[in-house]
C-alpha cells in the first residue's frame, strides 16, 4: 500500500494500516515517550533526546493517518460520534508526545542551570536508573521476553546501550549482552532485586512448569 | 529537595497517575475514575501556577534567571501532559458510547491495564502494598483502589489493601496472570 507523501522526514515510515493498530501505537508512544523524555534530563543525553524528537515527529504522521482513516470509515451519524471521541484520544496522546518534546528541549540550557532536575526526578514515586550487565550475570544472552524482566521486578527497560548504540523502547526478542547498560524506570526495591540479578548476585529465578503445560 | 522542588516533583507524579487513570477510565468506561482525572487537572493547575510564582520570586531574589526559567518551562510541560490526560478522560464524560476499537488498543498495548478483587485469604489482605511489594513481585503497578463505592486514587506504599477492594493496575501483560493469581489466593507470594 502506497502512502501519501507528507512532506516530513518520517513520511516513508511504514504506518500501521488500521485504526486500531495506529491507535495502539500512539497509546505505546506516548508512554514510552515521557519515560525518554526524562530519562534524556537525568543522563543528559543529547541521543536520548534525539530519539525523543524521532518519536514525536512519528506521532504526527500517525495523528494525520488516524484522522484520515477514521473519516473514511463514518457511515453514519453515531459512527461520526464515536470516531470523534476516538481521536480525541489520538489527539490527546499526540499532545503528551509535544510536552515530551519540550521537556527535552531544556537540555539546550547548560546542566548547572537545572542541577534541581536529576534530583527531583530520583525522587519521584517511579525513578529511572542505569545499570549494566555483569559478564557473570546469568540475565547475558536472554531476552527481556523470555525472564519477564518488568513482571519478575517491577522495572521496566525504557532503553539500553550497547557499546556506542544505544537501543529504544527494546522489545520482547530483545537479548541483552554482558556490558549492556539498561535504563530502567520502577521502584527502589525493584531496582534492588534487578540489580542483584544484573550483577550476577543472585540467579534468575527458575519457575517449574505447570504439569500438563 | 526544597519546597519548589517538592511541588515540581508532585505535579510530575500527578501527571503520571492522570495519565493511567485516564486510559483506565476509558477501557472500563467509568465516569467516577475520569471525574476524579478532572478534579486533579484542577489541583494540578493551582500547583503549577505556585510553581510559576514562586520560581519567579526566587529568580527577583538570587538573580539566577536561568534556573527558575527551567523550573517554570519544566511545570508547564508537565501541566500540558495533564491537560492531554483530561482529554482523554473528557471522552468518558459524553454521553456517546466509547468506539469499540479504543477498549482494544488500550488492551494490546505493550502496557495494559488490568483488575480484580482481593479475596479473603490472599496475600495481598491487610498488607500494605509495601509490604507486599507488588509493584517489584508482579510489575503491576497499582493506581487506584475502590472499596465499597469510594476510590482511593494513586495508593503508595503505606496504602493498606483489604479483602474485597477492587484493585486497577498497569503492568506488562505476562504480570497480570500472577498478580490476578495473587488477588484470588490462588497463588501466594514468594
Amino acid at each position: 500500500m502506497v502512502e501519501t507523501s507528507l512532506g516530513v522526514d518520517d513520511s516513508k515510515e511504514k504506518v500501521p494500516r488500521t485504526v486500531r493498530e495506529i491507535l495502539t501505537e500512539m497509546k505505546d508512544t506516548s508512554e514510552v515517550i515521557v519515560d525518554l523524555a526524562y530519562a534524556s534530563l537525568v543522563f543528559d543525553s543529547e541521543d536520548m533526546a534525539e530519539e525523543v524528537h524521532h518519536l514525536e515527529r512519528r506521532m504526527d504522521t500517525l495523528l494525520y493517518h488516524i484522522r484520515i482513516k477514521a473519516m473514511l470509515s463514518a457511515r453514519t451519524r453515531r459512527d461520526a460520534e464515536q470516531l470523534a471521541g476516538l481521536l480525541q484520544v489520538a489527539s490527546s496522546a499526540e499532545a503528551i508526545s509535544n510536552a515530551a518534546k519540550d521537556i527535552v528541549l531544556l537540555l539546550k540550557y547548560d546542566s548547572d542551570k537545572r542541577p534541581f532536575l536529576p534530583i527531583v526526578l530520583k525522587e519521584a514515586e517511579e525513578k529511572i536508573k542505569s545499570l549494566s550487565l555483569a559478564d557473570k550475570s546469568d540475565m547475558v544472552n536472554r531476552s527481556i521476553g523470555e525472564m519477564g524482566v518488568e513482571s519478575e521486578t517491577g522495572m521496566r527497560v525504557i532503553a539500553l546501550k550497547r557499546g556506542k548504540r544505544w537501543l529504544y523502547d527494546p522489545d520482547e526478542t530483545t537479548k541483552l549482552k554482558a556490558g549492556d547498560m539498561l535504563i530502567v524506570r520502577g521502584t527502589d526495591n525493584g531496582f534492588e532485586v534487578l540489580r542483584s540479578f544484573a550483577s550476577g548476585e543472585r540467579r534468575w529465578p527458575q519457575y517449574p512448569q505447570p504439569e500438563g503445560a | 529537595m526544597d519546597d519548589l522542588e517538592m511541588m515540581l516533583l508532585e505535579v510530575k507524579d500527578t501527571s503520571e497517575l492522570m495519565v493511567d487513570l485516564a486510559y483506565s477510565s476509558l477501557l472500563y468506561d467509568n465516569k467516577d475514575i475520569a471525574g476524579e482525572v478532572f478534579a486533579m487537572k484542577e489541583y494540578v493547575d493551582e500547583l503549577t501556577a505556585t510553581v510559576q510564582q514562586e520560581a519567579i520570586k526566587k529568580a527577583l531574589a538570587d538573580g539566577d534567571v536561568s534556573k527558575s526559567f527551567v523550573t517554570i518551562r519544566l511545570v508547564e510541560s508537565l501541566e500540558n501532559i495533564c491537560s492531554a490526560a483530561k482529554g482523554i478522560a473528557d471522552v468518558v464524560m459524553k454521553d456517546v458510547p466509547l468506539h469499540p476499537v479504543i477498549k482494544i488498543s488500550i488492551r494490546e498495548s505493550d502496557v495494559i491495564i488490568t483488575t480484580g478483587q482481593v479475596a479473603e485469604g490472599s496475600d495481598l489482605a491487610d498488607r500494605t502494598l509495601g509490604e507486599t511489594r507488588l509493584a517489584s513481585n508482579s510489575g503491576m503497578w497499582v493506581v487506584a483502589i475502590k472499596r465499597d463505592r469510594k476510590y482511593i486514587y494513586g495508593p503508595d506504599e503505606r496504602t493498606t489493601v483489604l479483602a474485597g477492594d477492587t484493585l486497577i493496575a498497569r503492568g506488562p501483560s505476562d504480570g497480570e496472570e500472577y498478580f490476578r493469581d495473587l488477588m484470588s489466593g490462588k497463588a501466594k507470594l514468594a
